[in-house]
């Protein structure tokens, strides 16, 4: 699950040599990367998710006509679905996408900013020492507004545990906003309503193990997840802005 | 991701080690000190007595003096959102009874600690160097780095010299624990500086083994790798011996750092090199399991000793017996001869299995 661990971790290093040697302003960067490479999944799930808002006024009419024939209306709905392009799962999708993305960057943060020398020795021999000013830099800065970087939050530094907080906040909100409302549909029949039901226990247990796991993972993490979180809340409004005006200009 | 947030997962996060005096060997083994016969490996004493009964995990070698063994520990938190107790303790040497425990520290210790003067300095992964009394345990001072403290530190003359990933290589007044002077490299400094008449040698990780002034803390002579430098370097009469992370072996002329030979060992090395009593052999432990012993006159690799366990920590040498520590592997310390390697005795014994 690690394979862009080493690759991220060296991003990571140019990164910090060429913002001034900030290590939050690397993972912001890091961050900001990824995310872009992830866009073309992140507009796909955000306009699925619009077009199911759309559909809300198809799918009522569907629920009245054969509100006393369930197997009709599912398949009613279903046909809906289809014909209007619209994914039940588009707002799981990218959370396993980036599943093996998570566990590459704890790889490379904890190669990065070390609590531990046994999580830097195997680094060593996969520094790409062609990039320009790596050399040495490991391990980078670990503090941060009085936390350690590199370490789980703690008692000691007791301000860390809003990290985790944060990232179920923004987490949340990002799911909430990006993935297809299901109330309505939930009573078409029940097969989907359990699938509705499913998505509406995503939509809070994700952002809530989330959290839980940031507790147990260096703060630099957190920040990872933070950041991540609010530029697809931005990237959200802004596509959500931008459509728009295209459909006001058309 | 239950087991991400349920912070399963103990492996290791550091090796454990062994320190040699007289006719004992004393380990860091992960879940027990123990105290061991040089001589055959068995066991004269443990600590604690009852493992099971106990969290704490104790990695890096132990440091010996005035009778007692000083070790650090590790130790998991009690709740969910605690933090790990790191403790050093202080052992009887003959008996292995704690004398006193210190857990002041907010970070872990991964290197040993060093005995002087009645003081023992040991560095902890929150930045500090902490100075305790060894009779006592009792605090003396904590001196401030900018970052972890991995090296073990060598004490010499009422001061202290100590790298830290700050970059810094550090001198300190033994028992007022105030700066003398601090060397700034290029990278982190992670292993324990040697000395040689009024040199110190040191390498860290931007490639670069450093001579440098005891006095002064000056730049005397540098050589640049083309890898890390952790382990810290051994010294035999006029010639520094170092190994980089890549397995490059030098032997250099102490006073001016001319290279006498080097020898590719292409394998990862984390620990510093240890030369035989006579200086006619130098050992490398190499990380995926090989002990490399090499001909000091000029690199000759002599015999090797191949284990199937992860070498981290710096061979011991005494006598004709070469003492390795191992992780990850059925034995934990093994004994082999300084001529042939060949095998003395492993610990656990074979018949406790």
């Amino acid at each position: 699950m690690a394979f862009l661990a080493y690759p991220f971790a060296n991003i990571l290093l140019l990164l910090y040599n060429l913002l001034g040697q900030s290590t939050v302003g690397a993972i912001a960067a890091l961050t900001l990367v990824i995310n872009l490479l992830m866009l073309p999944l992140t507009l796909k799930q955000q306009r699925s998710a619009r077009r199911m808002q759309e559909i809300q006024p198809e799918l009522e009419k569907i629920k009245k006509k054969y509100a006393k024939d369930k197997e009709k209306q599912a398949q009613a709905t279903m046909k809906l679905y289809q014909d209007k392009n619209v994914s039940l799962t588009a707002g799981c999708l990218p959370l396993l996408i980036q599943l093996p993305i998570w566990f590459s960057l704890i790889v490379a943060i904890k190669a990065c900013i070390p609590s531990t020398p046994l999580d830097v020795f195997q680094f060593s021999q996969h520094i790409y020492r062609f990039l320009p000013g790596v050399v040495g830099l490991v391990p980078l800065q670990n503090t941060f507004l009085g936390m350690d970087l590199g370490m789980k939050p703690s008692p000691a530094q007791w301000w860390s545990y809003t990290l985790p907080v944060l990232v179920f906040a923004t987490s949340w909100l990002q799911q909430k906003l990006l993935t297809p409302p299901t109330s309505d549909s939930a009573n078409a029949s029940g097969q989907e309503s359990m699938a509705a039901q499913q998505m509406k226990t995503m939509q809070t247990m994700m952002p809530l193990l989330m959290m839980f796991f940031t507790l147990q993972y260096p703060v630099g993490l957190s920040i990872y997840f933070v950041l991540s979180s609010v530029i697809r809340i931005a990237q959200y409004y802004i596509v959500q802005l931008r459509d728009i005006r295209a459909e006001g200009s058309a | 991701m239950l087991l991400g947030t349920s912070g399963c997962g103990s492996a290791p996060t550091s090796w454990t080690g062994i320190t040699i005096d007289g006719d004992r060997i004393y380990a860091a083994d992960f879940d027990t000190v123990q105290a061991l016969s040089a001589d055959d490996g068995s066991e004269v004493w443990a600590f604690p007595t009852n493992p099971k009964g106990s969290n704490d995990m104790f990695y890096a070698a132990p440091a010996v003096g005035e009778g007692l063994v000083v070790v650090a520990s590790k130790a998991p938190p009690g709740g969910f959102l605690g933090q790990d107790i790191y403790t050093v303790w202080g052992l009887d040497v003959e008996s292995g009874r704690d004398a006193w425990s210190f857990d002041g520290a907010a970070g872990e210790f991964v290197e040993g600690g060093a005995i002087g003067q009645g003081v023992f300095v040991i560095g902890s992964g929150d930045g500090y160097v902490y100075a305790l009394e060894l009779e006592t345990g009792r605090l003396l001072w904590t001196f401030e780095t900018g970052h972890r403290v991995w090296a073990t530190p060598l004490i010499i003359s009422g001061v202290v010299y100590v790298g830290s990933a700050d970059r810094h290589l550090y001198a300190i007044d033994l028992f007022e624990g105030t700066q003398r002077w601090a060397f700034e490299g290029d990278g982190a400094f992670a292993g324990r500086p040697a000395l040689w008449q009024e040199t110190l040698f040191v390498g860290a990780f931007d490639d670069t083994l450093y001579a440098i002034d005891v006095e002064t803390g000056s730049e005397v002579w540098r050589l640049e790798s083309d890898n890390w430098f952790w382990g810290g370097p051994a010294v035999y009469s006029d010639t520094l011996y170092a190994v980089d992370v890549g397995g490059r072996v030098y032997a250099l002329d102490a006073e001016t750092g001319a290279e006498i030979w080097r020898r590719e060992l292409e394998v990862p090395v984390r620990a510093g090199p240890a030369v035989s009593e006579d200086g006619s052999r130098l050992f490398v432990a190499s990380q995926p399991g090989t002990l490399h012993a090499l001909d000091t006159a000029d690199g000759y690799e002599m015999w090797t000793d191949d284990n199937e366990a992860q070498l981290y920590m710096s061979p011991i040498v005494s006598g004709s017996i070469v003492y390795q520590a191992m992780l990850y592997g059925q034995y934990r310390i093994k004994a082999v001869q300084v001529d042939n390697g060949r095998e003395v005795w492993v610990y656990p014994p074979p018949e406790a299995e």
